[in-house]
């Protein structure tokens, strides 16, 4: 009879403390979100549509038909028709259509993409009419520049180096040399910023620009490793390279230089992660701002991961 | 303001007498259902109406406890557990009813003629009963009360029941202690000799 | 704090409650005394006749004696499609989410709209299914409660003399007899379903139902022993004057407390000698306190016991095993679709609000202020209720629109009928359900001997007291 009185008591406590508990639950926020109104902010991985990305900077359409997404894709829902230019003997994309009805969103495409051209965008919302509309062409595929900066961006995708055609052909062997020179220290850091150095250059001396690798390289041993992110800012003899810390992933060198350098020559320059522009303004960089800027850059790198 | 009373406009006059063939045509419809439908199941709930019916009867009556009762004890608790135990029971009843009939229909004459005389029995019973009860009515000179009816006729049933008619009272809640029992002795579980298969003792003594 | 969605809430609660009852009122009082009076010619303002003809009279007897069902019958589905949202939206303040808020304002609208596509929906008939006692079913489960909860009118409106025509002496009985028959209707629906589902769901339900209506009748017919009658009405009188005087509390055991607790406070007159009047109540002297308090615990229990009771009887979580989603798809209103299956949910929260209401009138006082008398004569309320009064004397008055008593009684009823109903969502929310035969131990075994128990130690606890009966 205790023994039946006590558990009665101690179940009538168990009831009454899980009634506390959910009534309790009435002064918490809710956590559901109000869907169409706020979305929330997916993963950078999150694997939505698929779609074909631009070059961020240029805009030209990164696909190079080499059909390797046709190939691993294990639904066949991508489908590529392209021809081998007789100008150029290369292949030209005609059409490129991904059937999303049979798509499911394994993401082998993405990675087997040589040039980072297709991805898997945060767009869930496909309901459509009819199966057929869910096979897009590569007009509905294809992102628009700012879309494409987007997921560049958010995705921390190396940028993208623009077409060989583009390149003025003395930029291009500057650039070229610049990296094999890097290359040889054996980093990516290195590298990257080597090319950038070497764009600085490109215009006013050839020679400066492999010390400047060289002691790029240095800079990229010492204090930049992991990642081909690390900003850092050298100064050389007459360009004067101004290093800011730029949002997070990509890295902007605004390199200043005195005699107007043209556009396309800096561009050509651009490697990998590295942006260069030129901009007019001579920017007066003390090695204190410089260093300090390193410094910064190395903060950035490892407060993302 | 003055409003009017329903009760009385029921209690007296042509009210209630339309309220009173109403229900007792009712009942009568109800009840002859119970006794010629086939589905036993639905019989069952067709004598939840007849008690219905006859609850309104002894509301009429201004029998307001003995109706409440009647739906609650009779229309609810104990037909519905027939019927209750009918579904559990029903599906064998219709194979060994099939069966006899496929034996009947073998049989020879004299069989058939005693067998029609066994399945017309109840019959015979229930016409005789009926006529009896009815010529008992019928021969007795029923007087109008003169008693008026207490509002309160609920305190009035319980001192009856708890002075007067408490020996029959008690008797008959003996009676129902012992339909109690008998009903556990026979819903309990047989020993279990095999101490092996428990659960098939278990299963056939409560089943 | 989430005092954005507990806002949305009490605003929902508060508008859906001015709809429902404002509705309830305007139809009773229209049917009830408007016309009438009009067509008898005592309306102030209009048409005057002197002699009305006896046919209009008649007629007139007859729309006030119709009002109490008109009241439920306008009542009941803008209730049940309020509740349905409120235990929605409550739900989902306790689960931590915010649930419906699209339809209307802040689905306000939500359940209006789920009615009207219920409405719409084909109705089907399986095969095989016993056609007549598949439409009966639902007929039969929703029938009584519009004529079960009759007696309760009266007793929740203050005796108003619209509703005073569906008094019974047998209240309660009647209730608990009315309330007794929807268990048909759910066998019924089951059986004649031609689904398995159905059917174990409906023969579940009767066993469950018969199991726990003997507590449930136990806890109200000791209820009843210590008011001393059966009417709803006399019983919510009893109870008037303050929550030390409510049933709850002893059924009357501390209403002698409450007589003199004044006097303990020197709030009134200080030379009364209070001993003669304590012995009175308490004519033993210790005994008789002691015996007061084992019936404060003794109805506490009971009221317990009434709720578990009544949610089981209306298949409430977590006693909905007769239609539990999990294991029977849902019951015995699987193969229901359409009018049939919207009947069976308005009913369903029709009988939660209907055992609500019987909760309040035998253990909460019905329509009474919680406050006791003593301390609600010391508010300055007076003038308050004066001005009010003069202000509103025309409706009051004239039309008769509004009767201050029924008024408030109304409103407290409310209040204690949905908190207890806010209380029947929070358990929702909380518990998980039995299982059968769980059900039935904790049933027969633990709730049916604890009824008798404290029915007897009631019958005799009251004998050294005195209590309401």
């Amino acid at each position: 009879m205790a023994n039946l009185l006590d558990r009665a008591v101690e179940s009538f406590k168990r009831v009454g403390e899980g009634l506390k508990t959910v009534f309790m639950h009435s002064f918490r926020e809710p956590t559901t979100q109000e869907y169409p109104e706020k979305i929330q902010d997916l993963a950078p991985h999150f694997r939505g549509r698929l779609a074909l990305a631009v070059n961020p900077d240029t805009g030209d359409h990164l696909c190079i038909s080499c059909r390797q997404c046709e190939r691993v894709c294990p639904d066949k829902c991508i489908e590529i028709t392209a021809h081998k230019s007789p100008e150029t003997n290369k292949l030209e994309l005609i059409d490129f259509k991904i059937d999303h009805g049979l798509c499911m969103f394994c993401g082998l495409c993405t990675e087997v993409c040589p040039t980072t051209c297709i991805i898997n965008t945060n767009d869930f919302e496909m309901a459509d009419y009819s199966r057929e509309s869910l096979i897009y062409d590569i007009k509905r595929l294809t992102l628009t520049q700012d879309e494409s900066t987007y997921y560049f961006d958010k995705k921390e995708l190396p940028r993208p180096k623009p077409k060989a055609a583009a390149k003025p052909a003395a930029a291009a062997g500057a650039a070229g040399a610049a990296a094999k020179s890097a290359a040889a220290g054996g980093d990516a850091a290195a590298k990257a910023a080597a090319a950038k150095a070497a764009a600085a250059k490109a215009a006013a001396a050839k020679a400066a620009a492999a010390k400047a690798a060289a002691a790029k390289t240095d800079d990229g041993e010492t204090k930049a490793e992991p990642k081909a992110e690390s900003k850092s800012e050298e100064k050389a003899a007459e360009p004067k390279a101004d290093a800011e810390a730029a949002k997070k992933d990509v890295v902007e060198a605004k390199t200043e230089d005195i005699t107007a350098e043209p556009k396309a020559d800096a561009e050509a320059a651009k490697k990998d992660v590295v942006e260069a522009k030129t901009e007019d303004k001579a920017a007066e960089a003390p090695e204190k701002d410089a260093k300090k800027d390193v410094k910064e850059a190395k903060a950035d790198e490892k407060d993302p991961e | 303001m003055e409003f009017v009373n329903v009760q009385e406009l029921v209690s007296t006059g042509v009210a209630e007498a339309l309220a009173f063939y109403f229900i007792a045509a009712l009942a009568i419809t109800l009840s002859i259902g119970v006794i010629s439908d086939k589905n036993v199941i639905r019989a069952g709930f067709l004598l939840i109406g007849v008690f219905g019916g006859i609850s309104g009867l002894f509301f009429l009556l201004q029998a307001q406890f003995i109706a409440l009762a009647q739906v609650m004890i009779y229309a609810v608790g104990i037909t519905l557990v027939v019927v209750i135990a009918l579904m559990l029971t029903n599906p064998r009843l219709q194979n060994e009813e099939a069966e006899e009939e496929a034996i009947a229909s073998s049989e020879p004459a004299l069989l058939k003629f005693l067998d029609s005389i066994r399945n017309g029995f109840p019959g015979l019973v229930a016409w005789i009963a009926f006529v009896t009860v009815y010529m008992a009515i019928r021969s007795e000179h029923w007087e109008q009360s003169t008693q008026t009816i207490g509002e309160d006729n609920i305190a009035v049933i319980g001192r009856a029941l708890t002075t007067d008619y408490s020996l029959p009272f008690e008797f008959a809640s003996v009676l129902l202690l012992a339909a109690l029992i008998g009903a556990i002795m026979l819903a309990k579980a047989e020993k279990v000799e095999d101490t092996d298969t428990p659960r098939e003792g278990i299963e056939s003594g409560s089943n | 704090m989430n005092a954005a969605e507990i806002y949305k809430l009490s605003r929902l609660a508060i508008f859906w409650l001015s709809v429902t009852f404002g509705a309830v009122w305007v139809a009773c009082w229209g049917v009830g005394v408007f016309i009438p009076s009009l067509i008898t010619g005592k309306m102030p303002f209009l048409l005057q006749v002197d002699n009305p003809s006896t046919t209009v009279v008649f007629i007139a007897d007859l729309l006030r004696s119709l009002t109490p069902i008109l009241s439920l019958l306008v009542f009941i589905p803008i209730n049940a499609m309020f509740m349905v949202l409120f235990e929605r939206r409550s739900l989902a303040l306790f689960t931590v989410r915010m649930g419906p808020n699209r339809h209307g304002f802040d689905g306000l609208a939500q359940t209006a709209a789920d009615a009207v596509k219920l409405l719409f929906k084909e109705d089907i008939t399986p095969r095989g299914a016993d056609a007549f006692m598949f439409t009966l079913a639902p007929i039969i489960f929703f029938a009584p409660s519009i004529f079960g909860a009759l007696p309760l009118l009266a007793a929740v409106t203050n005796n108003h003399d619209l509703f005073k025509v569906a008094n019974l002496p047998t209240g309660i009985f009647y209730i608990l007899a009315a309330a007794s028959i929807p268990v048909v209707a759910l066998v019924m629906a089951g059986w004649a379903s031609n689904n398995k589902y159905s059917l174990v769901g409906g023969l579940r339900s009767a066993a469950q139902a018969i199991s726990y209506e003997i507590p449930l009748v136990l806890s109200l017919v000791t209820m009843c022993l210590l008011a001393g009658t059966l009417d709803v009405v006399e019983i919510v009188e009893q109870q008037k004057g303050g929550i030390l005087n409510w049933n709850i509390l002893g059924g009357g055991a501390l209403s002698g407390y409450d007589k003199l607790a004044p006097y303990w406070l020197n709030l009134v007159d200080t030379s009364f000698d209070t001993s003669a009047m304590f012995g009175q109540f308490y004519p033993v002297p210790w005994l008789s306190s002691i015996m007061a308090f084992v019936l404060v615990i003794c109805t506490v229990l009971l009221f317990g016991l009434y709720l578990t009771g009544a949610c089981a009887e209306i298949n409430r979580i977590p006693f909905d095993l007769p239609e539990a989603e999990s294991e029977l798809v849902s019951g015995y209103n699987t193969e229901y679709s359409g009018i049939k299956f919207a009947i069976f949910f308005l009913a369903e929260f029709t009988n939660l609000f209907v055992v609500s209401s019987i909760a309040t009138v035998m253990f909460l006082g019905g329509g009474d202020n919680p406050i006791p008398k003593w301390i609600l004569d010391r508010l300055p309320l007076e003038p308050i209720s004066n001005a009010l009064g003069s202000l509103l004397s025309p409706l009051i008055k004239d039309l008769m629109f509004i009767d201050p008593a029924t008024f408030w009684a109304a409103f407290w009823v409310i209040v204690k009928v949905y908190s207890i109903v806010f209380f029947a969502i929070l358990v929702r929310g909380t518990l998980p359900r039995f299982r059968i035969d769980q059900l039935m131990d904790f049933g027969w075994k633990r709730l049916i001997p604890l009824a008798l128990i404290l029915f007897v130690v009631v019958v005799f606890a009251r004998t050294w007291v005195v209590c309401h009966g």
